[in-house]
């Protein structure tokens, strides 16, 4: 089977997703689940009076069966007493649906898994903020930088502490390591000589002046939150690096040219 | 509803001068070409003028280097197998590229298991070959380096040349696999010198099922199939003539059209290219923006997930696919993709468009009326877009 031969239930939920959005304010939970790294990303919003899920939101980033089964559990749960929809399981969301290619059942787990999380952070009182986010004030410190494998090797070849000539990044895939506004500064005039600059921190946050953020913002650097150096990997020179996901506590490699230590 | 076809790149019609040419030998002239009768003779003649046809298309010196196999897959494997398993002795290291067909990375794993080492050349940003980090790879044990000559994903046009002339000058077998770049891209085996090239007849617009696989003059190989000794032993069963005189119609006519097509569709792609890009925030192209192929366009949408434009696209009659891991088999995303040095979540979000023959303005048109639409709806959908 296809991996994308839906039933026309899904495409009906995919085309009319039920419950797009968010909810705020008392009796709010948020529940989320997924990585935008493995492609799928969930949040399910429920508000609850006497027990019962009252109201019902998500926001989904994620394949068209994904987008569907946020959409159906919303159907499903909406009205629900809180441990009434503990009971949804991944197969009533794709009974419901009239089924979904094996590759896709995942999916399903991901929406009930966001429903089951929000309900649980309902009841333990657990407030988790949208996903872009506002900082949490463990988040705002930058942690003690580990050691990388590997960086006496490559050190000027490919990794860099002196930056004094920026010609040699011209054109080059860059990573800058966090280290305060300067790095920031330093990310956002490296756009000017090359398309792909990466500022990689291991916060959830940004660290700067209002205004220096917004530039952040609006420039094409690409911001890799809650990520740290492992690992510099190449023959003799630098041509990618291991990289620990720190929400995730997951490793994955990125092909780069050039990175910028403090 | 008529759909509108941008997936040139996976599967092209056959061009209906093609289909004519075939037909007598599928319905009168169906004879197999190693038969000793007159009937044998006339395939025979069909299959040695095809091949000299096909020799010429490349500029191959010789219609022996000429091999016709089942398809590209099948050249490629005959191509690295063949060579490293002939010629072990040498060296047991071949070089390959991060970027290659996912059948040069399964044949080059496969190899890997069976005792040769394999290293992989990085590309840059623009999914170009680092031609610095090939003579880094290269050792004294290296027999065989592999690159393509486009990409096939995101149209790269590769450095072939002076890889040809580096490989030339180690001593080193060059096999390219140039099936993306076939169609618009005049090849020449001996100015390039490439000693291995894989075609696919689809791919010029001649019938499925049907590969090329060009071999120089010296260059010794393994057979990977066995059977009755056609095409020189190195891939037996019978020919199938019919196809093969398809391909070689599909040649001629791109032949003669190839320098107008390229001319067409790099306008196209261009206008395309510049109107995604003005229409739609956060959007990117991934891929080189000069040195690609004139049907490729290659796309980036920040916070949304490309089998959900797929789908899309699909409720409106598109045709076009996407380097997402939900709309593969492996629910990983497009290693080409990766290897130009995008996190996952921005391969994901990758649109790939790819011209052709058929592709009209209209065509363009509407892709650029609903795409901003599309992309819009599923940002709204999409938690990361705030």
């Amino acid at each position: 089977m296809k991996s994308t031969k839906y039933s026309d239930k899904v495409l009906e939920h995919f085309r009319n997703p039920r419950n797009v959005g968010s909810l705020e304010g008392d009796n709010v939970a948020i529940g989320r689940v997924g990585n935008p790294v493995c492609g799928d990303l969930m949040e399910i919003y429920i508000r609850v009076k006497d027990d019962i899920i009252t109201d019902i939101k998500f926001k989904t980033f994620g394949c068209g069966s994904a987008i569907a089964t946020s959409s159906m559990i919303t159907e499903i749960a909406l009205g629900k007493t809180l441990d009434e929809a503990l009971e949804i399981t991944r197969q009533n969301v794709a009974d419901e649906l009239h089924g979904l290619p094996p590759i896709k059942m995942h999916c399903s787990s991901l929406a009930a898994d966001a429903l089951h999380d929000a309900i649980k952070n309902y009841r333990e009182g657990i407030k988790l903020e949208p996903v872009v986010d506002v900082p949490t004030k463990s988040s705002c410190e930058l942690p003690e930088p580990k050691e990388i494998i590997g960086l006496d090797q490559f050190l000027n070849k490919g990794v860099y502490r002196d930056y004094s000539n920026l010609d040699k990044f011209r054109d080059k895939r860059v990573i800058v390591v966090e280290n305060g506004e300067p790095s920031i500064e330093l990310a956002i005039k490296l756009t000017e000589i090359t398309g792909r600059v990466i500022f990689m921190t291991p916060l959830k946050m940004i660290l700067a002046s209002k205004e220096l953020q917004l530039k952040l913002k609006i420039s094409d650097v690409k911001v890799l939150h809650e990520a740290e150096l492992l690992e510099i990997l190449g023959d003799t020179t630098l041509e990618k690096v291991k990289v620990h996901d720190l929400n995730e506590d997951t490793e994955y490699e990125l092909f780069v040219d050039a990175v910028i230590l403090p | 509803m008529k759909t509108i076809y941008l997936d040139y790149q996976a599967s092209k019609p056959v061009d209906p001068e093609v289909f004519e040419a075939m037909k007598p030998f599928l319905l009168e002239t169906f004879a197999n070409a190693s038969s000793l009768h007159q009937d044998g003779d006339i395939a025979t003649d069909a299959l040695e003028a095809s091949r000299s046809k096909i020799a010429q298309f490349i500029n191959a010196q010789d219609p022996k280097e000429i091999i016709f196999t089942s398809g590209a897959t099948e050249s490629n494997n005959l191509a690295i197998i063949g060579y490293a398993l002939r010629n072990k002795k040498k060296g047991k290291h071949i070089i390959i590229s991060e970027v290659e067909h996912i059948s040069i990375h399964n044949i080059a794993k496969y190899l890997e298991k069976n005792g040769f080492e394999v290293s992989k050349v990085p590309v840059d940003f623009y999914g170009r070959i680092r031609f610095d980090k090939i003579q880094e790879k290269i050792r004294d044990e290296t027999i065989l380096i592999s690159i393509q000559y486009a990409n096939n994903e995101i149209g790269t046009i590769q450095p072939i040349a002076e890889i040809g002339k580096l490989t030339r000058e180690k001593g080193i077998i060059f096999h390219c696999d140039a099936v993306a770049a076939e169609e618009l891209i005049p090849i020449d085996v001996v100015r390039d010198n490439i000693d291995l090239l894989t075609l696919s007849s689809n791919d010029i617009y001649g019938p499925r099922g049907l590969g090329v696989l060009y071999v120089r003059t010296g260059v010794l190989l393994t057979p990977i199939i066995i059977g009755g000794g056609q095409e020189r032993g190195l891939r037996s069963g019978t020919e199938d003539v019919a196809s093969i005189v398809g391909l070689t119609k599909a040649a001629e006519i791109i032949q003669e059209r190839r320098e107008a097509d390229t001319k067409r569709l790099t306008e196209l792609r261009d206008y395309l290219i510049q109107e995604v890009l003005k229409r739609i925030p956060k959007s990117h192209l991934n891929g080189h923006p000069k040195l690609r192929l004139s049907s490729n366009a290659h796309f980036r949408f920040d916070y949304i997930e490309g089998e959900s434009l797929l789908l899309s696209l699909k409720d409106e009659g598109i045709s076009i696919t996407t380097g997402s891991a939900c709309s593969s088999k492996t629910l990983e995303p497009s290693h080409t993709l990766i290897s130009t040095g995008l996190l996952h979540e921005e391969a994901h979000g990758s649109l790939e468009v790819t011209l052709g023959r058929y592709t009209t303005r209209t065509d363009i048109d509407k892709l650029i009326e609903v795409l901003p639409k599309i992309v819009e709806r599923l940002r709204k959908l999409s938690p990361l877009a705030d």
